[in-house]
């Protein structure tokens, strides 16, 4: 180690006194300790350590106020199983109609998603630098998505309810409109990350500028897009549950309606089926976006594995298809029937049949989106202005406060929980694949619970509030803050560590000293994403009674006083906002 | 705008061109005049503003200081649709192919025909039976009919430069601007790229304007060599009975810092010893 410290110095010093004469460098008078540079910390670092430090307290204090006592939750599972004895069996509705509700929560999700997708692509093309036409545009499309990002999807389907008579659209235009800020944003980040030399081949053989985006640009971020779209879909589907609680129809709104009845078993059942089908779709998601865009897998997923079993189609077989013999250009004028086109086909059509049959069980009464407009004014009137009517402003203000209290707590025990799950999970930390495979099964699993349904059965088994809430959010966080630490420990460099590990260093010496140095900007970023999550989480908890702002956001709802909805919605805007503009300027400080 | 066009008239005009990016200086009032069908090569060291000159020619820059003429028209006050129709007889072929590297090869020829359709295209299909049918026509004269199909991304380098030529032809090109269209190729197919440009420019009657570095190949290969140095024209002659010492001298002359002088001795080095060997 020593040795190799000193060559390496000796060597860069050198350099420095010219090649010419290697050994002729002078030591300057002083010892080192003198000569060594101040290591110097900007201001900005500074301030943005103490905001982080100022965060972690909060996140304790909120943790200890919310109170998660061990004991009092030991006396509550004893609860539960009372109250599974009452209860009795979870039962589920007629096959028939499960099939439908489940078609039709799918069938909505997917279009909403759809809908988001495509008008993201005029945001997103407008949003990336290397395609706006011009700062103002490129403003706009930003703020834009950051406003549909802020504003809850429950809040757009509250809104869409009252509007438009009982149906899908309500739904799909919630989760379209909400989605496009994620959507958007992704897709803009895919078109700032293209190789810009096709596209300048197009514009130097004159193509316009539309061309230019047709041929040059979508080609290179399509596999991008659709994983996002995908992706997305996967987060609708876990968020469509709560819509169901404002009148969105669906698997959501029945298991409302149980739990309003007091039929828990029929709720559970609902609750099961919700689980079940986000996994599914989880797994079903990431198969497909291996198989239908040729994206190299990982394999790290579940559905990766899945599918590799599955299928024994090596990638690259695609290569070998077109063999033919090439007679004459009008021979060749019709793409030959190989099996890469055959799979690619049936792909497409399956996935046109997808959208055709979404399209269809949702009934959309199209009509209403044009008579619709007439009623707009007076219900915009019912919005405006915002009043906290007959609550407080300190109720309505602590409420908020429990909200962002719930969020840091939930944040904090998922980060904890997630450094060593996700460390786990990654193929360099674990010590065998065994333990890394059921990790990342963990997380899978994890990930596919909608945070709605943990708090539901939380507090349908214990009869907590804010614990069930901020255990229901952290624990549903370490599905996503997990997996993305695992992501990135698995992304840093090797050389590190295999240095660390030929010096002779113990494995959990190489892990903190090459391993977490190297992923501790992806760590922090990761976790501001978490908390800016967990605070839009935890907006909606109130709803299902876990505490926090959202139960007067559905009370107001309810009780038609829309004024007091608009002015929760600010709230709910201005902490988003905030939280998001530091989580921007954390991850500037620690680039 | 008005100029007539003669078979023998100029192609490209440039007049003192002077190209500023903030404080560097890429072109430094450079003119040239190439005559139709003539194959001129740039020749000069990397940053000597040869890709920059290119870039002009085909408005993809416009200029500091300085006016461009190209099939008689003036470049620089271009834009928009008229800009478009002129790039569209200009064919360029870079050093990195740029093709789309997920379509299909015949659908990166077809691009080249994005200037003469009107609107977005997507997919095969969309560029219709006659484009088609052309398309498949370049690309068997470039020798890759049986590729058709294939991503352009599973061709080998070579073949993806042979691609990105056809794509060029689709264009029906009077003009074809090549910018170090070798540079990242292997001998081997460094000669058939430059041997099918060469083919090609003569069968069709093409004016080309290339950008190279290697002395050899411009002398084998060009009616012309233009030398430039941080962005002026030092060298401009035919290679009719041009020797390599004489180009190379004519270099030397020029080059001011050591540094240059060095570049230019190993690259003369380089170039014997490789002669030597052969």
């Amino acid at each position: 180690m020593s040795t190799a410290t000193r060559t390496s110095s000796h060597s860069r010093a050198g350099h420095r006194s010219g090649s010419r004469e290697p050994s002729g460098h002078q030591t300057p008078p002083g010892s080192v300790a003198e000569r060594a540079p101040r290591r110097r910390i900007s201001p900005e670092r500074i301030a943005a350590g103490i905001t982080l430090l100022a965060l972690l307290a909060a996140s304790i204090v909120a943790l200890d106020n919310i109170g998660i006592d061990p004991a009092k939750m030991a006396r509550s599972w004893s609860n539960a199983e009372r109250f599974f004895t009452r209860v009795g069996a979870i039962s589920f509705p007629e096959p028939g109609e499960l099939l439908y509700l489940t078609g039709l929560t799918l069938g909505l999700v997917i279009c909403g998603t759809l809908l988001a997708a495509v008008i993201s692509v005029p945001v997103a093309y407008l949003a990336a630098s290397n395609t706006t036409p011009g700062n103002g545009w490129r403003a706009f499309a930003r703020f834009f998505g950051v406003l549909t990002r802020a504003i809850p999807d429950v809040v757009f389907a509250m809104v869409f309810v009252l509007i438009f008579s009982l149906g899908a659209l309500p739904g799909i235009l919630a989760i379209g409109i909400h989605s496009i800020g994620m959507i958007s944003k992704m897709f803009a980040d895919a078109i700032e990350q293209i190789d810009e030399g096709p596209r300048l081949a197009i514009r130097a053989g004159g193509g316009s500028k539309l061309q230019e985006f047709t041929a040059g640009v979508l080609p290179q971020v399509m596999p991008s897009w659709v994983a996002t779209v995908l992706h997305r879909n996967d987060i609708n589907l876990r968020g469509s549950v709560i819509l169901g609680y404002v009148g969105v129809v669906g698997l959501g709104m029945q298991m409302s309606f149980a739990f309003k009845s007091l039929d828990y078993g029929l709720g559970l059942g609902f609750a099961l089926v919700i689980f079940v089908l986000c996994v599914v779709m989880e797994v079903v998601s990431s198969a497909v976006r291996a198989a239908m865009l040729g994206i190299q897998p990982t394999g790290r997923g579940l559905g990766d594995r899945m599918l590799r079993g599955l299928r024994r189609i090596r990638p690259g077989s695609a290569r070998l298809g077109v063999r033919a013999a090439a007679a004459s250009p009008a021979a060749m004028l019709h793409r030959p029937w190989n099996s890469a086109r055959v799979r690619n086909t049936v792909w497409g059509w399956i996935a046109a049949a997808v959208v055709v049959g979404s399209i269809l069980i949702c009934n959309i009464q199209w009509g209403d989106l044009v008579t619709v407009w007439a009623k707009v004014p007076a219900i915009a009137v019912q919005f405006w202005p915002p009043s906290f009517g007959s609550y407080e402003a300190s109720t309505m203000f602590d409420a908020m406060g429990e909200t962002i209290a719930i969020a840091l707590a939930a944040t904090l025990l998922t980060a904890i929980v997630s450094i060593v799950v996700g460390s786990l999970a990654a193929r360099n930390v674990a010590p065998n694949s065994e333990v890394r495979g059921g990790m990342r099964l963990l997380l899978v699993v994890v990930r596919g619970i909608p945070e709605i349904i943990l708090a539901i059965v939380l507090i349908v088994i214990s009869g907590l509030g804010t614990q069930a809430g901020t255990i229901a959010l952290a624990i549903g966080g370490v599905g996503l803050l997990g997996k993305l630490l695992a992501d990135s420990f698995e992304e840093v460099k090797a050389g590190p560590e295999r240095a660390l590990t030929a010096a002779g260093a113990s494995r959990l010496q190489v892990y903190a000293g090459a391993t977490v140095p190297q992923g501790l900007r992806a760590m922090i970023g990761h976790t501001f994403y978490m908390i800016d999550c967990n605070i839009r989480s935890a907006t909606l908890l109130g709803i299902v009674g876990a505490g926090g702002v959202g139960y007067y956001l559905l009370n107001a709802s309810q009780g038609s006083h829309y004024g007091v909805v608009t002015a929760i919605v600010l709230m709910i805007l201005v902490t988003v906002l905030l939280v998001e503009g530091l989580a921007i300027w954390m991850r500037r400080v620690f680039r | 705008m008005t100029n007539p066009q003669t078979p023998t008239d100029t192609v490209i005009t440039l007049s003192s061109v002077t190209k500023r990016f903030g404080a560097t200086t890429a072109l430094n009032g450079a003119s040239i005049e190439v005559k139709r069908g003539e194959i001129v090569v740039l020749l000069g060291l990397s940053g000597s503003g040869k890709s920059t000159l290119l870039r002009h020619v085909d408005g993809l820059e416009q200029p500091t200081d300085g006016s461009i003429q190209v099939l008689g028209e003036n470049v620089a006050g271009l834009s928009g649709r008229p800009l478009r129709a002129l790039r569209s007889k200009v064919g360029f072929i870079f050093q990195q192919f740029e093709l789309v590297p997920s379509l299909s090869v015949l659908e990166n020829v077809l691009t080249g025909a994005l200037a003469t359709l009107r609107g977005p295209r997507l997919g095969l299909w969309s560029y219709g039976r006659a484009n088609k049918l052309a398309a498949l026509g370049h690309l068997d004269r470039v020798g890759l009919l049986d590729r058709a199909y294939q991503r352009a991304d599973t061709l080998s380098g070579g073949q993806q430069q042979r691609v990105a030529i056809a794509r060029a032809l689709m264009q029906n090109p009077e003009i074809l601007l090549a910018d170090e269209p070798v540079a990242s190729l292997d001998p081997e197919s460094s000669d058939q790229v430059m041997a099918l440009i060469r083919e090609i420019a003569l069968d069709r009657g093409l004016t080309v304007l290339c950008s190279l570095h290697q002395v050899d190949l411009a002398l084998s290969w060009a009616d012309r060599i233009v030398g430039l140095r941080h962005g002026e024209v030092v060298l401009d002659t035919t290679t009719v009975g041009l020797t390599k010492a004489q180009v190379m001298e004519i270099y030397g002359r020029v080059a001011t810092t050591t540094r240059e002088l060095q570049a230019i001795e190993a690259e003369l080095l380089a170039d014997t010893i490789a002669d030597s060997v052969r």
